[in-house]
C-alpha cells in the first residue's frame, strides 16, 4: 500500500492506518535518530511520532509525507543537538581528489559507524541521501537549505568521512 | 523501542472516545455558560452576591470550553471523521442553546430580536462548519478510493 493512501486513511481517522504507518516508518525514524544522536533515544522517537500524529490532519500534500516526516524528525533531533547546530558553518572546502572513493569502498554499516564522528550538518545530509535514499530536492526541503548547499555539504561530508575512515585504518 | 510500544504510548491521544469527550466538554461548557449568561442578563435588579455567583458559573463554563478547545487543537487533534462528529455536536449545542434561549425569552414574555439574530447567526455558523467538515471528509474518501483503485490496478 502506498504511503499516500496510508496518510489519507490516517487523515480520515482510521486508527489501524496509523498503526500501519508507524510500523512501516518506525525503523527509518529510529535509524535516523540513532545515527544523528550517536545512539537510540526513545524520548526523541516518541516526540517525533507524537508530532506526526498531531500534524497529520493539517498535512496538505499526503504524497509528500516522507520529507515532511524527516522535517519533523530533524526538528526533534535539532532540539537535542542545539549546541552542535548553533556553531557557525565552516567555509566550504573544495573536494579532495578521490573523495568519492570512500563511498564505494565501505559498506553501509561501516559508514554508519564512522558517521558518528562527523559534524551534525554533514552527518545529516549523508544519512538522508545515502542511507535513507532521499533525493537531493527532498534533502534540501528537509534541511531547509538550497539544493546547492546540500551538494556542498555532501562533498564536505564525504571528504570528512574519508578522513575519518582513513584514520580508522580503512585506507586499503 | 518497538512500533507497538510507540502505539501504546500514543494510545491516549489516539483514542476517539477521548477526543469526542473533549468536544462534548467544550460544547457543554459553552452552551451552559451562554444560557447562564442569558439568564443573568435578563434578570433585573439582582443583589451583588447573586451577580458574583452568576459570574463564577459563567467563568466555570468558559474554562471548560477553553480547556476542551485547547485539548482538541493541541493535545488530541481532530481528524476528518472527528470533525464531522464535532460538526454534529456543534449543531446539538446550538439546538440546546436555541431552545433554552427561546424558553427563557418566553418566560420573560418578550422575544428580543437581537437574541433571535444571535441564535440564527450561531445556527448558520454551526451548519457551515458541519458542511465544511463533511466536504473535507468526502474529498478524502474520494482520494482514498482513487488511490485504492490505483493500488489494485497495479497488482
Amino acid at each position: 500500500m502506498s504511503d499516500e493512501l496510508l496518510v489519507v486513511r490516517c487523515q480520515l481517522g482510521e486508527r489501524e492506518a496509523f498503526a500501519e504507518l508507524v510500523q512501516g516508518w518506525h525503523p527509518a525514524v529510529e535509524r535516523y535518530v540513532g545515527r544523528m544522536l550517536g545512539g537510540s533515544d526513545d524520548d526523541v522517537v516518541q516526540e517525533i511520532w507524537l508530532a506526526v500524529f498531531k500534524g497529520l490532519p493539517k498535512l496538505r500534500q499526503p504524497e509528500r509525507f516522507t520529507p515532511w516526516l524527516f522535517i519533523i524528525a530533524r526538528r526533534a533531533v535539532m532540539n537535542r543537538l542545539r549546541d552542535a547546530y548553533a556553531r557557525p558553518e565552516p567555509e566550504p572546502v573544495d573536494d579532495l581528489p578521490g573523495a568519492d572513493e570512500a563511498e564505494e569502498v565501505v559498506n553501509r554499516e561501516t559508514l554508519a559507524g564512522a558517521l558518528a564522528a562527523l559534524p551534525a550538518r554533514e552527518r545529516e545530509v549523508l544519512l538522508l541521501f545515502h542511507l535513507e535514499d532521499q533525493p537531493l530536492d527532498a534533502c534540501a526541503q528537509i534541511c531547509g537549505v538550497p539544493v546547492g548547499t546540500v551538494k556542498s555539504r555532501l562533498n564536505r561530508a564525504r571528504r570528512l568521512l574519508r578522513h575519518e575512515l582513513v584514520r580508522k585504518g580503512y585506507e586499503a | 523501542m518497538t512500533p507497538e510500544e510507540v502505539l501504546a504510548r500514543l494510545d491516549a491521544p489516539l483514542s476517539l472516545r477521548r477526543r469526542v469527550g473533549y468536544l462534548a466538554l467544550a460544547f457543554t461548557g459553552l452552551t451552559a455558560s451562554a444560557l447562564i449568561g442569558l439568564l443573568w442578563a435578563t434578570e433585573p435588579g439582582l443583589p451583588t452576591r447573586t451577580n458574583v455567583a452568576f459570574a463564577v458559573l459563567v467563568a466555570i463554563g468558559l474554562c471548560w470550553a477553553v480547556f476542551g478547545g485547547w485539548a482538541v487543537t493541541r493535545r488530541a487533534p481532530l481528524f476528518a471523521r472527528d470533525r464531522v462528529v464535532a460538526g454534529w455536536l456543534g449543531i446539538a449545542a446550538w439546538l440546546a442553546f436555541g431552545v433554552g434561549a427561546l424558553a427563557i425569552s418566553l418566560l420573560r414574555h418578550e422575544l428580543e430580536p437581537a437574541l433571535l439574530g444571535v441564535v440564527l447567526l450561531l445556527g448558520a455558523v454551526a451548519a457551515l462548519n458541519l458542511r465544511a467538515a463533511r466536504r473535507t471528509r468526502a474529498a478524502l474518501l474520494r482520494r482514498r478510493s482513487e488511490l485504492a483503485g490505483q493500488a489494485t490496478g497495479n497488482r
